[in-house]
């Protein structure tokens, strides 16, 4: 019976997820239509950017034709997104060109504090009651008190321009035409900052939940069973505890998007980092409409992805899923 | 359960620490009133003046005094989270219990509500609706707490499950005693716990994005707050200001961030019905 439900819920779950990419797409085509009287003058009054003639024409067009949903989710897939007036430049260009970065930088904080995280939390909960678990448990929970905002000013005053040690902004130096292995020490280098930043802001929860979880694992019979048939520690550690204590990241992941996605716009920001967190905040700060829809729109859908692949490698992690279905 | 909880929670260093400093934000802003001696709109001031014992943390660009401003960025930024805490908390209690009162067709369409709520990452919709429609703060707040009620109206729901099946439940059942009367006599009250939980959590989240979104310029310039504080003293970074301008808010958002972690670790660690049975 319960392994019935967990396996139906699985797959209402993805449906859920492409119901909610359905509405967030909806509510991303009718928004603008919602808006009462002249939208266009309204906005782009106290805005920086000017429009010509013939551009505040074709703005009102975007706004005002009623394509039909259809016509605009067809829009949408072939990367026909609308133009940007503050940039001048199609909104898919833009998008696209920031994507690198953010994935480079997000992917890159959360493959470090989920791996770190789970290994701390592993290894803390095996020594549960010793001065370094309470210790790490301390400081981690004090650390999960300070926002993004906070440790990234910090460490950008500090590091950046205090010391100078590393550059305070972009994402590489620009013109600087270097081959291929200063390249890369440069992309480092306007990476370490913001990585430090977010990892620091992720890594104590999932050290946290880790040995959380694996506190309540350590009790159950089957460890005893392990034990008794004299399997080296390492072992019962990882193959055998540490495995189950597993799931329970993979499902905060979806819990904690709006934290997630919130802090990295905020780091990004901080550190002008050319992902689509600065892209998103140039664009809030000349209200540029169209390129402010277009990165929420994407950025929503690439969650809902991220989550909808998540729940297939919950059910491979899971095998009581797997054996359900 | 509950007068053993009291006491485990004062032994709780989390907790007392928590209430110590949520303590220190509630007579801070009962203060600010005699604390800010300038109106923090006021700017005829010596704009980048240094600190001085007539403003005790300087004077921004605009000849503002930035103590003032602080007192009035925490008030802001704890009414947002109050706000946004109750009202998801209310919405999430109401849900937990009509799923799992009801049961059947209701609870089962409710709860795939929620997962489609769960899913869609609510700071892209708030960045969205705050750059088309201009709401207030008060009106974002409801529309963050419209989309942050499910995971406390799963913990309701789940919880509320157990209590229905319990005996002393039944037995109120077999007397006669209705629906309502089981639900405001017996369930809400076992579920207090669950309420603190879910209100420490949701309020974190809120000042969390209320300070974020304020950061990022989504707001009202003209409203006082700590994210917004930050991005306009970082503009003058190459001024000596940091201590006095760049730190201060800082601090304060990480200190009230901090009270309602530490409160929400304790009262999770101390009520969790999960945690108890092992």
């Amino acid at each position: 019976m319960k392994r019935h439900m967990k396996s139906t819920g699985r797959t209402q779950y993805i449906l859920a997820y492409l119901l909610a990419a359905l509405v967030m797409m909806y509510v991303s085509y009718s928004l603008p239509r919602w808006l009462p009287g002249d939208f266009v003058t309204a906005m782009y009054a106290s805005s920086h950017v000017t429009l010509n003639a013939e551009q505040e024409r074709d703005l009102r067009a975007y706004y005002t034709e009623r394509p039909g949903f259809g016509r605009y989710l067809a829009g949408f897939f072939t990367l026909n997104w609308g133009y940007s007036y503050a940039f001048l430049t199609p909104i898919s260009d833009l998008i696209l060109g920031a994507l690198p970065w953010t994935l480079l930088l997000m992917g890159g904080a959360h493959l470090l504090s989920m791996v770190f995280g789970f290994v701390a939390g592993v290894e803390a909960a095996w020594r549960r009651g010793g001065v370094i678990e309470k210790a790490g448990v301390g400081s981690m929970t004090i650390l999960e008190g300070i926002p993004e905002i906070g440790t990234g000013i910090i460490l950008l005053l500090l590091f950046a321009l205090h010391l100078g040690w590393l550059p305070a902004s972009g994402g590489e130096t620009a013109y600087a035409a270097y081959s291929m292995g200063p390249w890369l020490l440069d992309l480092a280098a306007h990476l370490v900052l913001p990585l430090t930043t977010l990892f620091l802001a992720y890594f104590p929860g999932n050290f946290l939940l880790t040995r959380g979880s694996m506190v309540m694992v350590l009790k159950e019979q089957f460890l005893e069973t392990a034990r008794a048939k004299g399997l080296p520690p390492l072992r019962i550690r990882y193959a055998h505890a540490a495995r189950n204590a597993l799931l329970p990241m993979v499902t905060r992941f979806g819990l904690r998007i709006a934290f997630m996605v919130t802090g990295a716009l905020v780091v990004e920001t901080i550190y002008a980092y050319p992902g689509l967190g600065t892209l998103l905040f140039n664009a809030i700060a000349m209200r540029d409409l169209p390129l402010i829809q277009g990165i929420v729109l994407f950025s929503s859908l690439a969650v809902l992805f991220v989550n909808l692949g998540l729940e297939f490698i919950y059910g491979r992690i899971d095998p009581r899923v797997k054996h359900a279905s | 359960m509950h007068l053993n909880a009291r006491r485990e929670l004062t032994a709780d260093p989390w907790f007392v620490t928590g209430a110590a400093l949520a303590l220190l934000v509630v007579l801070l802003m009962t203060a600010a009133p005699w604390l800010a001696v300038h109106d923090p709109h006021d700017m005829n001031f010596q704009p980048l003046s240094p600190p001085s014992s007539e403003h005790w943390l300087g004077v921004n660009d605009g000849g503002m005094d930035i103590f003032s401003e602080l007192l009035l960025g925490i008030r802001n930024t704890v009414a947002f989270g109050l706000i946004t805490g109750i009202t998801a908390l209310a919405i999430g209690v109401f849900i937990g219990l009509v799923c799992a009162w009801f049961g059947g067709a209701t609870d089962n369409v409710l709860m795939r509500f929620s997962d489609v709520l769960l899913a869609v990452p609510s700071v892209m919709v708030l960045i969205l609706t705050a750059a088309f429609f201009r709401p207030t703060p008060f009106a974002l707040g409801l529309l963050l707490a419209a989309m942050a009620w499910p995971t406390t109206a799963k913990a309701i729901r789940a919880q509320a499950l157990v209590i229905k099946q319990s005996l002393h439940v039944q037995a109120a059942r077999q007397m006669g005693a209705s629906g309502l009367y089981i639900i405001g006599r017996h369930m809400m009250p076992e579920l207090f716990p669950l309420y603190l939980i879910g209100f420490a959590a949701k309020a974190r989240m809120a000042m969390f994005m209320e300070a974020s979104l304020s950061f990022l310029g989504l707001f009202d310039p003209s409203r006082k707050s700590l994210g917004m504080m930050i991005n306009y003293a970082l503009k003058y970074y190459y001024l000596d200001i940091w201590w006095n301008w760049i730190i201060p808010p800082i601090v304060c958002l990480t200190l009230l961030i901090m009270t309602v972690t530490f409160l929400a670790v304790s009262l999770e660690k101390v009520f969790d019905p999960r945690l108890k049975m092992t």
